[in-house]
């Protein structure tokens, strides 16, 4: 029987082929957008998984609660890494990692530099290494970094600098321009979805801030993870962790009630107030998100071929009857289309696990290296494949079975069956949902579109128009030629203007610490301290409202503030505020100009209470405004003259405007993925509609001739077919928009800066789905209308 | 074989009431060959649908040899028409997407025939039915009268002890038409029971007797003295 049922339903599908090759094409491009979102999916859950009591590793992390916002930080204070263990019960390991930036250098016998290269490293506790299972390439070492000046690299490390890692062992890199550090292990490289992208990790002993006593100090590098005693969570030991917060805080008056709280390894990537080192994180909305287009996928896929095969029931109408005649059971039909249906479904997964494939390298493209992911990678992909597969058919293939199989075979055998005469018919519905889901997308890939550009068009409130930022070497040898540094730039022709700073004015770089006002402590934000010299005012056309600017120091001597920090200590006029004292350093230091706003965060934020100080130790940056003509050369100039400068260091330089771009980098993702998703969903949808229209142009073939036999005119005939159709997708359009308001308006939410949601995406996106409605049932629609009246009617 | 009694059936639509049956009684005996005519919407059709549970009525009886039919369910029904019944249609009613061979296969793989035994049994009934060399073709590539030489071959494949036929020359021309009708009698020779819908006198004329319906009513019964001397 089966073997019947295969060879009827491979000659059936093969007989009407235009509607075998919709709904396989529909079918297999849903499915390779729902196995490639899946595979993003997976790999995305998959972080950190697999290290050995991974359930027993947590961060700990840092909070504080000003009366107006909460903070957090993925980072610690350096003090409480000292005393953690000791003072919460249930700590069996606990380690410390920091991350910093600096120069590596490996030296031939000679001492000349065999490599140089700026690289992130990361200060560890030995019992880092057993909290997280690292696996060794060598001999486990006895001691790993628990001696100062020791080094630990990774495979690919190890083979940069020496070779191999056999060879690697006992020799040494020197860190900065003289620390050295002996490789004492190798270890295997992390894997790519990891938080720990680690690849040289330094004793901590070496690290020189190590016995920091500053509480109140949290620098974004420093985190801390701790391994609980077999058995515990982290909600076992919280009593533990509030005496913790107590003692070492509350007690001692920090300032933001800052707190430290504990954070699940496996929660790290799903983190949505704490970065972590790989600084790739992705939320649990997101990946929902995600995973309700792959259904949206889907389930319009599945929505052609119901409709498609409801539609052609009544050509297998008299084979259902005769089938009953023969004594088939309402069961056995059922199986026999189900049969068919799984067919189909089979070779549209063939067809996916194809395009897939190919569409893997883009993808990897798309996410810049950051995601790796593969179609045989998992067992569980299979799993996947297959459940894929039963969905599929299930969803697409009951409904028409269980249509079919219903026919009385009395009438069935006489082709007296009708289906859906009049009234709201299923097939309206389905289309209508699948329009709606179709629509929903347009109108969020509008949005989404429309904000990115606003953002980049957006008056930020200054001018990095040609402006570079370049690196600028800062310990105590470098400072002193930072002022001979400075001349000689601005000899260079090409180059207008130079300023030193911390960053450029729009930088997430930029620390903020409690303050107090005027004596008064501040408890409801925190200020963000920007370092500059006097330069920098000019060169980013930064505007003065009242006082003046500081003058030449080394050190800070008076602030410059904007706006907002004026509102938030609700001064109204800015004259007020001259003279008015600030202290977020041990030092009042008196306010004695203020600036316009200008945005110093990406546009999803708010402005933040600013001051801009001179403070030489922290210009980490140097930022030259260049003449547009001269750009090229100048740059070039620029980089020789740095390195003539500062040998022993590394070059680094980017536009401003490219780093503020950079900044919206996941929204970029997000448009482009919304438009490949919502082209792939129109496509489906679209040529759904186009076989439908074929299917229903054929049904009324006899009377159309009819019709023109009585007078009709072709423009008559094919408004009659597409009316239904227009009206279908006129009426999705009315359910998708309020569905519609509703997602976009929450997303462009999440922008503090965002553009003013009008009617205009909602018309548009209607426009662009009438339209192509219109063009998509007027090609079958006219054909069906030109067609020899005689023919037809001959025909019936 | 059949006794049928008070068997009654509406149709109805949203506005109008159609009793296509009313109050039918009738009585076929084993091995009668009984043609049923009347003029076009007198119920023929309805009341061979019901033979062939195909159909249900309103009220009535209809005893199969002992067994009364109306009481059982779809899955009862099922099983008992592929046991003992054959269907001949006006339109054929082959399955386009299988060969002459398949076709005839079909009903004896509802009847969980052994696949060695069904070859043997279709191939017989090919030879018998003279399509041998048609037996790899679509239904699409005969004429009309091979056509329907194919739907009576699946219709006997299962040796039923009952053969419903409805109009079974209705798409044929003449020779076609007797061709069909002489194989309906041989059939009947061997003893089994056929009952034929048919418009035409000289179709009923092979058969043994004729009953007359008008508006759901038998009005007349007739019998075919030279077919009953025959079986006499």
């Amino acid at each position: 029987m089966f073997k019947l049922n295969l060879k009827i339903a491979l000659r059936n599908l093969w007989k009407n082929k235009g509607y075998t090759f919709i709904n396989v094409i529909g079918l297999s491009i849903g499915m390779a957008s729902c196995i490639l979102i899946f595979l993003f999916i997976r790999y995305q859950l998959s972080f950190d998984e697999g290290i050995k009591n991974e359930d027993r590793i947590y961060r700990f992390v840092t909070e504080w609660k000003y009366d107006a916002f909460d903070d957090y930080s993925n980072a610690v204070a350096i003090p409480a890494v000292k005393v953690a263990k000791n003072e919460i019960a249930g700590i069996e390991k606990s380690a410390a990692i920091f991350r910093r930036w600096s120069i590596l250098r490996v030296k031939d016998a000679s001492g000349k530099d065999l490599f140089k290269q700026d690289e992130t490293i990361y200060y560890v506790e030995p019992d880092f290494f057993d909290i997280f299972g690292m696996r060794w390439l060598t001999a486990k070492p006895t001691q790993a970094l628990s001696q100062p000046n020791t080094v630990a690299l990774s495979e690919t490390a190890a083979q940069q600098y020496f070779g191999n890692a056999q060879t690697a062992i006992g020799k040494t890199v020197t860190m900065a321009n003289n620390t050295p550090l002996k490789v004492s292990g190798v270890f295997k490289d992390m894997p790519k979805n990891s938080s720990f992208p680690l690849n040289i990790m330094v004793s901590y002993e070496t690290y020189p801030d190590k016995n920091g006593d500053c509480w109140d100090c949290v620098s974004s590098g420093n985190e801390f993870y701790v391994l609980l005693k077999e058995g515990l969570t982290a909600k076992d030991i919280e009593g533990s962790l509030a005496q913790f917060n107590k003692k070492n805080y509350a007690d001692r008056k920090v300032a933001g009630n800052q707190v430290n709280k504990m954070e699940a390894l496996r929660d790290i990537h799903f983190s949505e107030h704490y970065d972590n080192f790989s600084y790739n994180t992705i939320s649990k909305t997101e990946i929902y998100g995600l995973a309700i287009i792959a259904l949206f996928l889907i389930v319009t896929a599945c929505i052609n071929f119901v409709n498609l095969s409801t539609a052609q029931a009544i050509n297998r109408a008299k084979e259902v009857g005769v089938r009953k005649v023969m004594g088939s059971l309402r069961k056995q039909l059922m199986l026999q289309f189900l049969t068919e249906t799984f067919l189909v479904t089979l070779a549209a997964m063939l067809i996916a696990c194809v395009l897939a494939e190919l569409a893997i390298p883009q993808m990897e493209n798309l996410f810049k290296g950051t995601v790796s992911i593969g179609l045989f990678q998992h067992p569980v992909i299979f799993v996947f494949m297959l459940l894929l597969v039963l969905f599929v058919g299930l969803l697409a293939g009951f409904y028409p079975a269980v249509v079919m199989s219903g026919f009385t075979p009395a009438l069935a055998i006489k082709n007296k069956i009708t289906l859906n005469t009049g009234g709201l018919s299923l097939r309206k519905i389905l289309v209508v949902v699948q329009f709606s889901i179709a629509i929903i997308l347009i109108i969020s890939t509008i949005v989404v579109m429309r904000q990115m550009q606003y953002v980049q068009q957006k008056q930020l409130g200054f001018n990095a128009n040609e402006v570079m930022m370049i690196s600028l070497p800062n310990d105590s040898l470098s400072r002193l030629k930072h002022e001979s540094f400075k001349e000689r730039l601005l000899k260079i022709p090409g180059v207008n203007k130079v300023s030193f700073c911390q960053d450029a004015p729009l930088s997430p770089n930029i620390n903020s610490s409690d303050f107090a006002f005027n004596g008064i402590k501040n408890k409801d934000f925190e200020v963000r301290r920007m370092k500059a010299d006097e330069d920098y005012f000019d060169l980013f056309d930064l505007k003065l409202i009242a006082g003046k600017l500081f003058a030449k120091s080394d050190t800070a001597n008076g602030y410059v503030v904007n706006e907002t920090f004026l509102k938030k200590v609700h001064i109204t006029n800015p004259q007020d505020a001259l003279g008015k004292m600030i202290n977020s350093t041990g030092q009042n230091i008196p306010i004695i100009g203020v600036i316009k706003d200008f945005n110093d965060l990406s546009l999803k934020e708010n402005i933040s209470g600013l001051t801009i100080s001179a403070g030489k130790t922290s210009y980490w940056r140097a930022a030259i405004k260049l003449d547009t003509k001269q750009l090229f050369v100048a740059d070039k100039k620029v980089e020789a003259l740095w390195n003539s400068i500062f040998p022993n260091y590394i070059y680094y330089s980017k536009f401003v405007n490219e780093n503020i771009n950079g900044q919206y980098e996941t929204e970029k993702v997000m448009g482009i993925l919304f438009k490949v998703f919502a082209g792939v969903i129109i496509f489906i949808s679209f040529i759904g509609l186009f076989g439908l229209m074929s299917f229903v142009a054929t049904q009324r073939t006899k009377e159309m001739a009819i019709r023109k036999v009585l007078g009709a005119t072709t423009f008559e005939l094919v408004k009659m077919l597409n009316g239904s159709f227009l009206l279908m997708v006129f009426i999705a359009n009315l359910v998708a928009w309020p569905v519609a308001y509703l997602i976009v308006n929450g997303w462009l939410n999440g922008f503090a800066y965002r553009m003013e949601l009008n009617v205009w995406p909602f018309v548009l996106a209607m426009l662009i789905t009438m339209f192509i409605t219109l063009l998509t049932v007027s090609i079958r629609s006219y054909k069906a209308a030109v067609a020899n009246t005689i023919d037809a009617l001959k025909y019936e | 074989m059949i006794t049928i009694e008070n068997l009654e059936k509406v149709y109805k639509t949203e506005e109008i009431e159609t009793t296509a049956l009313n109050g039918i009684n009738l009585h076929v005996a084993t091995g009668e060959f009984v043609s049923i005519m009347g003029p076009s919407g007198c119920g023929k059709s309805t009341l061979l649908n019901v033979m062939g549970l195909l159909d249900k009525p309103e009220s009535g009886s209809y005893k199969f040899i002992d067994t009364e039919l109306l009481t059982l369910n779809d899955r009862e029904r099922s099983n008992f028409r592929k046991r003992n019944m054959g269907f001949v249609f006006q339109n054929f009613n082959l399955i386009d997407e299988l060969t002459v061979f398949e076709n005839i296969e079909l009903p004896l793989i509802y009847n969980k025939v052994p696949a060695g035994e069904r070859k043997k049994l279709v191939n017989e009934i090919i030879g018998r039915m003279n399509i041998v060399n048609r037996s790899g073709h679509f239904p699409q590539q005969l004429s009309g009268g091979q056509q329907q030489r194919v739907a009576v071959a699946r219709a006997l494949v299962t040796k039923p002890k009952l053969v419903l036929a409805d109009e079974p020359t209705g798409n044929l021309d003449s020779t076609h038409g007797n061709e069909v009708m002489e194989l309906l009698c041989e059939l009947n020779e061997t003893g089994t029971t056929i009952v034929m819908v048919t418009h035409s006198s000289h179709d009923a004329s092979f058969s043994n007797r004729i009953i007359n319906l008008k508006d759901g009513h038998v009005i007349s019964e007739k019998i075919n003295k030279g077919k009953t001397e025959e079986l006499i």
